[in-house]
């Protein structure tokens, strides 16, 4: 798992890295010697579509998809881990459904032979095809993900599926950041006093 | 069933489901697919697939993963852990002294990054030690470190703002310069109180004098943000670039910043796209998920019925916005703030629209309402945030008691922003 997001993590990175340098010469160009590169903007729109899809699945992996924590903790045990359950199906069916949708775009594409209304008039199947390969990651991701959530809670082990499929907290998530400030080397500050130290 | 009934009966179990801890992004998305579904049949899921390529592939919206990853390299290359030490030379001798360096802190670090949760636990962490150190009252630090990380989301750039620019068509560009004068207004409207407080409680001066020359050094830390502040907001303001186009600029300017430093390396960058990753994914699946409700409600007409309903009660403009101000002020309590906005633009913004309230200063008050909803309790994300890095031991109570003037001193701008709203007006005017 550490791998697969690692991974993902670097393509999403490449992605917008190197968007943002295409970006930078574009707007230097256009701005100081009046030429322009033609359709960044449409490679804009590609690269938000396709690091969107790896970015569903971090954030799947990661519990990062927000479920609001209020009602929930009050909740009675098995309900805690049905409600755990139904949330981590929810997404699954979420993510099933936009690999379908991702699907109708792609075959329509390819059908109709549809190209962009831009100078370049790129053939949509292409971009699409990606697309569509990413969200069927993020619809494997989170059947996986739901399956796991299952077998679990058939297992009898319902402290895991509350553990590893629960909402992740503030506090989870502000452990994370203080790990990371520690790790960063972060002090606090030291500012005299009047009069010297109290 | 009529459809202003089906729309509020949907709205309700929407927000019901969510609270109950339902991820956001698959309640919207299943009660628009349902909803769409229940009225079109199986019609409703293949327009659905023109709309989620349309929005995915959007290039107004890729300035959202474009500013969460700035944010993220800003932050964790330790270029903005800095500021701290600056803003405490120059604010320590006034009135209420650290406390206003919290929030100038906040709003200087929050405008460059995206997660509040990550500006509060840095500038807390840097902070709060000193803070107790010099025997100030921890309700009173924990406070301003709550009020002063919402700040974020009305300094551009404000992913929020992003957001609600794409679903309104809105320009986004306008939006962040609009931003500006409300922003530097609610933070100054914040130290006042901290000063007038101070002075009245006969807080006694806590700080040394800091040699000028001292000060000017300290700023030399603030340079690095700021240059890329200005850069983004300059080429926005002299219309060179796009929003998106700004972030890209940027990104780039934060790379070359940092390998300035020597600070680029394999570890940071992969910290910095992991995260950006994370955060990126949770943004976009919301607000995929609202442009599919939002494309239910406006096939089927519930939108239309409801905005019709609701001016059909007649209120004034006035009336309207302070009525919308409860209704935020409440659903705010309960809701995370990204999710409460993009669920209830679609049904916030025709009524606003409707009744002639200008897009670019709604969008300003949908910001300024999700800032509300930070700092609100039960589920304001700040307060937790802040009792989660407190180093002494008391309840989450001293942080709500901090905090509550400051959603006070909000709801005060806002009423101004009403009243006077060329102070939001004006600045994007003169683009």
């Amino acid at each position: 798992m550490k791998r697969f997001e690692s991974l993902g993590a670097w393509l999403f990175g490449a992605v917008f890295v190197s968007l943002s340098f295409a970006v930078a010469l574009e707007v230097t160009l256009r701005k100081v010697f009046n030429v322009s590169l033609q359709g960044v903007d449409e490679l804009g729109g590609y690269a938000l579509a396709i690091g969107a899809g790896i970015a569903f699945s971090l954030a799947l992996v990661a519990r990062a998809h927000i479920r609001i924590d209020l009602m929930h903790e009050r909740l009675p045990r098995g309900m805690r881990i049905l409600m755990n359950l139904v949330s981590v199906w929810s997404l699954a069916a979420l993510a099933v459904s936009l690999a379908f949708l991702a699907w109708f775009a792609l075959s329509d594409s390819i059908s109709m032979n549809s190209t962009t209304q831009t100078p370049w008039a790129t053939p949509l199947r292409y971009p699409q095809a990606v697309w569509f390969a990413v969200l069927a990651v993020f619809a494997a991701v989170g059947i996986g993900s739901a399956l796991r959530a299952l077998r679990f809670a058939l297992a009898g082990d319902g402290a895991r599926v509350e553990r590893e499929y629960g909402p992740r907290g503030t506090r989870e998530e502000l452990q994370e950041e203080l790990a990371d400030i520690k790790a960063r080397g972060v002090t606090p500050v030291v500012t005299p006093s009047a009069g010297g130290e109290r | 069933m009529s459809p202003e009934i089906a729309g509020l009966t949907g709205f309700f179990v929407m927000v019901g489901l969510m609270l109950f801890g339902m991820p956001i992004a698959a309640t919207m998305m299943g009660v628009g697919l349902v909803g769409g579904m229940i009225a079109f049949g199986s019609a409703f899921f293949v327009s659905t697939a023109s709309i989620a390529w349309g929005t995915l592939s959007e290039n107004g919206l890729t300035a959202i993963p474009l500013f969460v990853l700035l944010g993220e390299l800003l932050l964790r290359s330790g270029m903005a852990d800095k500021m701290y030490q600056a803003f405490a030379a120059w604010f320590g001798r006034m009135p209420g002294g650290l406390l206003h360096t919290n929030i100038g802190c906040c709003a200087l670090f929050a405008a460059t990054s995206g997660s509040s949760v990550a500006t509060a636990a840095t500038v807390g962490t840097v902070a709060l030690p000193s803070l107790q150190r010099h025997g100030y009252r921890m309700s009173d630090s924990l406070g301003s470190l709550a009020a002063g990380g919402t700040l974020g989301i009305l300094i551009p750039p404000s992913v929020n703002m992003i957001i609600y620019g794409s679903m309104t068509n809105t320009s986004v560009g306008k939006l962040f310069i609009a931003g500006i004068i409300p922003g530097l207004l609610m933070a100054g409207a914040f130290m006042l109180y901290i000063g007038i407080k101070a002075v009245m409680m006969g807080d006694p001066v806590r700080h040394e004098k800091v040699p000028l020359a001292d000060r000017m050094r300290a700023l030399r830390s603030v340079t690095g943000p700021l240059v890329i502040f200005g850069m983004v907001m300059g080429s926005l303001y002299l219309g060179i670039a796009t929003a998106t186009e700004s972030a890209a600029i940027g990104v780039v300017a934060a790379l070359v910043l940092i390998a300035g430093t020597g600070k680029l390396s394999r570890e940071l960058l992969g910290a910095c796209f992991l995260s950006s990753a994370r955060t990126t994914g949770m943004i976009l699946l919301i607000v995929l998920a609202a442009f599919v409700l939002n494309l239910a409600l406006s096939l089927t007409g519930v939108g239309e019925a409801l905005t019709k309903w609701v001016t059909g009660f007649g209120l004034s403009q006035v009336q309207m916005l302070i009525a919308l101000i409860g209704f935020y002020l409440v659903l705010g309590m309960f809701m995370d703030t990204l999710s409460m906005m993009v669920a209830t633009i679609p049904l916030s913004f025709p009524v606003a629209s409707a009744l002639g309230v200008d897009p670019i200063w709604f969008g300003i008050f949908i910001v300024i309402m999700c800032e509300l909803g930070l700092i609100t309790p039960p589920v304001g994300m700040n307060l937790f945030v802040v009792q989660g890095i407190r180093p002494d031991r008391g309840g989450l109570e001293d942080v709500i008691r901090g905090v509550l003037p400051y959603a006070i001193i909000m709801i005060v701008v806002t009423l101004l922003l009403i009243a006077f709203p060329q102070i939001v007006l004006w600045l994007p005017g003169q683009m």
